[in-house]
Formats: structure tokens, C-alpha cells, sequence
């Protein structure tokens, strides 16, 4: 009886001591095998610089964007991100067909008063910088994924600092599903617009572009960012929502 | 530029579109929302199908050809469409299948069906945009999201059980997912390009150790998809804990959509040769065939009915994918033949489970007693669709199995031909056990099976709808299984594009 209760501990430490060295090697050795090959990839000069420098010379031209970047984003590559917002979509729905609950967990107090009069102070201040973010893309950096991550953080703090019941009250998860809804479908229609209007899918809105550099320049992309901006913000406040919903059996 | 073949895109756009009014249809009235469901799978069906019958002269003597460029044509980063007859096939049959599935799905899922319905259409848009896409990094973001979209379906039932399949669907799609991006960033950094022609013209420059790494990643990702044997265990679990309707979509649907993408990448883009050097083709279709046996012998000892069938699809798949590797005219034949053939039979197996299961307390094998007395036309309708797995003579499966087994007898690969007639052969058994079981106790009810005939009458009820699906997949079984000359036009030509990559590549960096 004596034995096995000394040797055991002893036993148990071997084997992971033994697994740990396995484990271990087996890292090494694909690692060696991984930096054997990867150590023949040509360097970065190697890369086709014609790209970069394609996308310097003419981007502005044939976009209209000073955004280098979201034209490559939303005008060469548009519907890569048409992808991408697609498959944040399809998160969101998930996320709510996975977690979604009957009840929240009703806190109205949120912080002190201090914090939440400053707050209502800032919010506007917030909100204003998201939509700047959000239809400037094409002319700062930023563009609508950024703004509309700034448009949800307002809900996410509003929740925080007021109590989850006060924004669940001021915009119900309706609202922020027609709200996305409205940004894909925005998203969308822009591209089925440049199917009628120029011939090809999400092709840049000729009538649309104006004098470099002006607000209202760059032919569709602007939209699409606002698009997108809306589409980002409210999917994320969703997640959120849906990720900070109790079932019944949960404690409080 | 062309107004020509804007269709392409529509292809993909309009479920899209579907799914995003879906998820926004919460408060709509159900009927109107299944109005609208079978319709837009209806339109795709008719795209597709309309895309066949316009260009059937083209299609007839393998010259058919779409592609269709976004934005700006002169630079060097656009992104292609592309369909030729390969793709064709492949989209029509896709089509069709996901077409009857919605049908059965508007009447199995009673809760949450605007949730539902927004990710099937999505997974549909993404299906159909791997299908036709000519750019590398839009077929991976299209794979992934095929993966993220069809995670929360499975997890549907919300189950512990569901729950960790769903965790290790997803785990294991990501990591796929993952090397097969390594993969894309290695091509990239070799020759600077994404486009599958492009690389497909200059994959002979790049030095041989860099080739074998490529190749190893985009392998291990696609087996890791595909469930070959030893990263298959996710499978069986994932397949059987979702509702029916999604175990259909997985296992009959999307396993030939990651063939298709197999083919795709190995044949046009990766030139077969490449493989053969390596001697990585010998490996895989080894391992292809252990894994074939493996699923069959595992359906053996499965207890529960949907999880015998996810396990037997490991087997179908790894027996297509060995003959796939065959490189041979007649293995292509016999490949995708069945392809079409357990498309159709995994679908209707699916669905008639899921069917079958509503009434009975778990899906053990246990609680299947009697159900061959309650539901007597949908389970015979059961056993012919087995029948058809296995290999019964007038079905289509005896077809497309028999000419599997040819390709294999003239390759003179006599393990291959064991693993197809050894599969049958089990799966007799493992398909015997639970049909036994199936009319076990005594009948009890009387209805006849002229009344139960006689009361498809009401054809639109909502309980007939679901049995009709069921029906309509074993009449296709039983017909194309007479007539699959039906099909040899289109895989003939599929074929012509597996053998002669050459025209694809001219045709996408011509135009």
C-alpha cells in the first residue's frame, strides 16, 4: 500500500516530463522543417513591386480616392470585402442563433453620477468622430469597418456606464438589425447599381465622382463605407448583446 | 467588362441577397417566408439551369466558357469568374440537391427559421462563389466562410453534445483554413499573383522543395476538409448532431464542393504531373483507401443511425478521392459519376433519417424499433436508398460503383478494387442491422400501403412535403439509375477540362 502512494506523484511527473520532451522534439523538429523551407522563399525585393507601383501611380486616377487603401479595399478588391462583411454578417447571425436568450440581466444602475454625466457630455463628440471615420475612408485614414467599430464601442460603454436596460430601451435589438440589414443591403445594391449603371458588378459610380478631394468625390465609395460603417457597428453591438445574456439557471 | 456574363456573379449575389431579407424576416408570416425561401433557391436552380440549356451546343463540344472580370480589366490584381464545363456540373448538381433540401427544410424547422434560412443562403452564396471563383484568396475567403456560416447550424439543437461537435468543426475547418493560407501567402511571395491561370503557368518555376511545401499545405488543408482518415474523427460528430436538413447540406452537399475545389487546385492549377514527382499521389490515394475502409468498418460499429451514415460517407468520400488519383480517363468517369450518385443517395439518407427520427426518443438503435411499422413508405423508401449505397443493380449507385471498380481493375490497382467490393460488402451489414431493427416488434397499425398511398392525396400538407422530398430522391435514384447515359455528355466533358487544363489558363489570361 505504501509504495504506490510514494511512487505515484513520482510516476505521474516521469510521464509528463516524458510528454513535455515529446512534445517538445516534435515542435523542433517540424520547426527545423518549417524554417528549412521557408528559409528558400526570396526576400521581400523579390515581391512584384509593378503592384505597389501600379496602385501609386494610377489608384487616385482610376478611383478618385486619396485612400490608397480603401481603393484598394472597395473599388479594386470590392468584392473580397463584399466577403468579408458577408461572413461578419453570418457571424452575427450565428452568434444570436447560438446564444439568444430570453432575459437580460436587468442592471440599472451602471456608475456614479460623475462618470455618467461626463459621458453624456462626450457621447455626441463620439458618435460625430465615428461618422467621420466613417464617410472621410476615402479621403483619411480610417474608413467603415474602423467607424463602425467606434459607433458600437457607444453602445458597449452606453451599457457599461448606464446600465444594460437603459440601452436596451433607447435602441432595441430591432433597430440594430434593421440597421444592419440597411448596411448590407446598401452594400448590395451598390454593387447590383454598378451591374445597370457601368455594366459590372460594384464597378466604381461614374456620375458619382467629382472634384479630388471634396467630400462627395470618389464615385460609390463613400457609401459603401457608410454601408459598411452601419452594417460593422450594429453587428457588433448585437454580439455584444448576445453575449451578455443570462439564461434562467445562471446565477446573478 | 461584358454584360455577358454578369451572370456569374448574380449566381452568387442573389442568395446573398436572400439571406440578408432572411435574417430581417422575423416578423414575417412563416408561409411567406417559405414562399420565399423556395423561390430564390428556385431562380438559382433556374440559373443554373438556364446557363446549361443556352449553351448546350458550347457545353456539347466542350468549348463552354464564362468569365467575368470586376473592375478595372488592365490591372494587375482584378478578381475572375470563371465556369467551364467542370464548374457547370458541379453548380448544376449542387444546385439542384440545395433546391430539394430548402423545399424539406421549410417544413422540419419549426423555430428560429429567419436564423436559419439567412445562413443557408449564405452557405449556398459561398458554395456557388468557391464553385466559380478564378482567384486564389477569394477561394479561401469563400471556404472559410463556408465554415464559419455552417458552425452555428450545426450547433442548432443547443445541446452539449451539439455544442462540442460544432467547437471541433470549427476548430478543425479553422485549421485547415489556416494551412491552406500558408499555402496562398507561399505562392504569393514565390511569383506574386493570386490568379489560379497565372499561377498555373509558372508553377514550374519555382524550386522543387518550395513546390513540395505548397503542396504538402494545400493537401493537408483539403484532407483535413475532406475527413480522410487520420484527421476524420470530426466528422461523424459534426454530421450527426445537426438538424437533418444540415446533415444532408454537409455530408451530400459540401464534401463534393471540397472534391470539386480538390480538383480544381490539382488538375488546372497544380498540373497533376507535379504530384506524381513527388510521389505524393501513391501516398494519397493509400491513405484515401485506409480511410475508406476505416469509415466502413466504424459505420459497423456506430449505434446511432445518423452517426452510421457520417461514418459511411468517410467511406464514399475516401473511395472517390482514391479514384480520383488514379489520373486515369476511366477513374475520372467512375469519380465523378458517383459523386453525383452519393450526392443524391446521402441527401435522401439524411432526410428520410431525419424524417424518421422526429417520433423516436434518441437516435440510438435501441429506440428504432418499429419505426419500419409507423412510417411504412418512408422507410421503404429508406431501404431502396441503402440498397442504392450499396451497389443493387438497378439503382444508380450499383452504376457508379461498378464503374469505379473498372477504373481500378485497369489501373491493375487491386487493393483499391478489394477497399470498393470489401465497402459493399460491410456496408450490407452495418445497413442490415438497423433494418432489422427497423421491423422489430410486431405491427400494430393497420393502415394499409394503398391507404397510406392514397393519402399523399393531399399533396401539400405539411408532413407530405417532407415525405415527397424523400420520395422525389429515390425516384432520381431508381431513373437516373436506368438511364445514366443521362449523364455522360456533361461528365465527358468535365472530363475534357481535367485533362486539358491548358484551355482554361489560355482562356482566363486571354481574356
Amino acid at each position: 500500500m505504501e509504495i504506490p502512494t510514494e511512487t505515484q506523484p513520482e510516476v505521474e511527473s516521469l510521464n509528463k516530463l516524458m510528454k513535455k520532451t515529446l512534445v517538445s522534439v516534435v515542435l523542433a523538429g517540424v520547426a527545423l522543417a518549417l524554417y528549412r523551407s521557408f528559409a528558400l522563399m526570396p526576400g521581400y525585393q523579390g515581391l512584384n513591386l509593378g503592384l505597389s507601383n501600379y496602385i501609386i501611380e494610377s489608384g487616385l486616377k482610376d478611383t478618385g480616392s486619396l485612400n490608397l487603401i480603401t481603393a484598394v479595399l472597395y473599388d479594386y478588391r470590392a468584392f473580397d470585402s463584399l466577403g468579408e462583411s458577408t461572413v461578419i454578417f453570418g457571424a452575427v447571425s450565428g452568434i444570436v442563433l447560438i446564444l439568444s436568450r430570453k432575459m437580460l440581466p436587468v442592471s440599472s444602475k451602471g456608475l456614479s453620477f460623475i462618470v455618467k454625466r461626463t459621458l453624456g457630455i462626450m457621447t455626441p463628440f463620439i458618435a460625430l468622430f465615428g461618422l467621420y471615420i466613417m464617410s472621410h475612408g476615402h479621403l483619411t485614414p480610417g474608413g467603415g469597418f474602423q467607424g463602425g467599430v467606434i459607433l458600437a464601442a457607444i453602445s458597449i460603454i452606453f451599457s457599461i456606464v448606464y446600465g444594460s436596460a437603459f440601452d436596451y430601451r433607447r435602441y432595441s435589438p430591432q433597430t440594430k438589425t434593421a440597421l444592419e440589414t440597411g448596411g448590407a443591403l446598401t452594400f448590395l445594391g451598390l454593387g447590383l447599381a454598378g451591374i445597370l449603371m457601368e455594366g459590372a458588378f460594384l464597378q466604381n459610380l461614374g456620375f458619382l465622382t467629382a472634384e479630388t478631394g471634396t467630400l462627395i468625390s470618389a464615385g460609390s465609395i463613400p457609401y459603401i463605407n457608410i454601408g459598411v460603417g452601419f452594417k460593422v457597428g450594429a453587428g457588433l453591438a448585437i454580439i455584444f448583446y448576445s453575449m451578455i445574456q443570462k439564461t434562467f439557471e445562471e446565477d446573478f | 467588362m461584358s454584360w455577358m456574363n454578369i451572370e456569374l456573379v448574380l449566381l452568387i449575389v442573389l442568395p446573398a441577397v436572400i439571406a440578408v431579407i432572411m435574417a430581417f424576416s422575423s416578423s414575417f408570416k412563416q408561409r411567406t417566408r417559405n414562399i420565399l425561401a423556395v423561390t430564390g433557391a428556385g431562380i438559382e436552380l433556374c440559373l443554373v439551369f438556364s446557363l446549361f440549356l443556352l449553351n448546350f451546343e458550347a457545353v456539347k463540344s466542350s468549348e463552354f466558357f464564362l468569365q467575368f472580370t470586376t473592375g478595372y480589366s488592365n490591372t494587375p490584381f482584378v478578381i475572375n469568374f470563371a465556369m467551364d464545363n467542370l464548374s457547370l456540373l458541379f453548380s448544376l448538381i449542387v444546385t439542384a440537391a440545395v433546391f430539394l433540401i430548402v423545399i424539406f427544410s421549410t417544413q422540419y424547422i419549426r423555430d428560429k427559421e429567419s436564423r436559419y434560412f439567412a445562413l443557408f443562403f449564405l452557405v449556398l452564396a459561398s458554395i456557388q462563389g468557391s464553385i466559380l471563383t478564378a482567384d486564389l484568396f477569394t477561394l479561401y475567403l469563400f471556404i472559410e466562410a463556408i465554415t464559419v456560416f455552417t458552425t452555428p447550424l450545426i450547433s442548432f439543437k443547443k445541446t452539449e453534445k451539439t455544442t462540442r461537435a460544432a467547437l471541433q468543426y470549427f476548430f478543425y475547418g479553422i485549421t485547415g483554413g489556416v494551412f491552406f493560407f500558408i499555402s496562398i501567402i507561399l505562392i504569393y511571395f514565390n511569383l506574386g499573383t493570386l490568379k489560379m491561370a497565372a499561377v498555373a503557368d509558372s508553377f514550374a518555376l519555382i524550386s522543387t522543395p518550395m513546390q513540395l511545401t505548397i503542396i504538402i499545405f494545400f493537401l493537408l488543408a483539403l484532407l483535413i476538409k475532406l475527413g480522410i482518415f487520420p484527421i476524420h474523427f470530426w466528422l461523424p460528430r459534426a454530421h450527426s448532431a445537426c438538424p437533418a436538413p444540415i446533415s444532408a447540406l454537409l455530408s451530400g452537399v459540401l464534401l463534393k464542393v471540397y472534391l470539386y475545389i480538390f480538383m480544381r487546385l490539382f488538375w488546372t492549377m497544380i498540373a497533376f504531373d507535379f504530384l506524381v514527382e513527388l510521389h505524393l499521389s501513391a501516398f494519397v490515394l493509400d491513405l484515401a483507401l485506409v480511410s475508406s475502409l476505416i469509415g466502413h468498418v466504424f459505420a459497423l460499429q456506430a449505434d446511432e443511425l445518423k452517426k452510421m451514415l457520417a461514418y459511411s460517407s468517410i467511406g464514399h468520400i475516401g473511395m472517390i478521392l482514391a479514384v480520383l488519383m488514379l489520373n486515369t480517363e476511366a477513374a475520372f468517369y467512375g469519380g465523378l459519376l458517383h459523386i453525383i450518385a452519393h450526392m443524391m443517395m446521402k441527401s435522401g439518407l439524411f432526410l428520410s433519417s431525419g424524417y424518421l427520427l422526429r417520433t423516436t426518443l434518441s437516435h440510438h438503435i435501441d429506440d428504432l424499433k418499429g419505426i419500419g411499422h409507423k412510417n411504412r413508405l418512408v422507410f421503404i423508401a429508406f431501404i431502396i436508398i441503402c440498397l442504392g449505397t450499396i451497389g443493387m443493380p438497378p439503382l444508380i449507385g450499383f452504376v457508379s460503383k461498378w464503374f469505379v471498380l473498372l477504373a481500378f481493375l485497369e489501373a491493375r490497382h487491386y487493393f483499391g478494387a478489394f477497399v470498393v467490393g470489401a465497402g459493399s460488402i460491410i456496408a450490407l451489414i452495418y445497413y442490415l442491422r438497423y433494418i432489422s431493427q427497423a421491423y422489430e416488434t410486431v405491427k400494430t397499425e393497420n393502415k394499409t400501403l394503398r391507404e397510406e398511398l392514397v393519402s399523399l392525396k393531399v399533396f401539400f400538407k405539411s408532413t407530405n412535403i417532407m415525405k415527397n422530398v424523400i420520395y422525389l430522391f429515390t425516384l432520381l435514384i431508381i431513373i437516373f439509375g436506368l438511364s445514366y447515359q443521362f449523364f455522360e455528355m456533361p461528365i465527358n466533358t468535365a472530363i475534357f477540362e481535367l485533362l486539358n487544363p491548358q484551355k482554361y489558363i489560355e482562356l482566363v489570361l486571354g481574356g
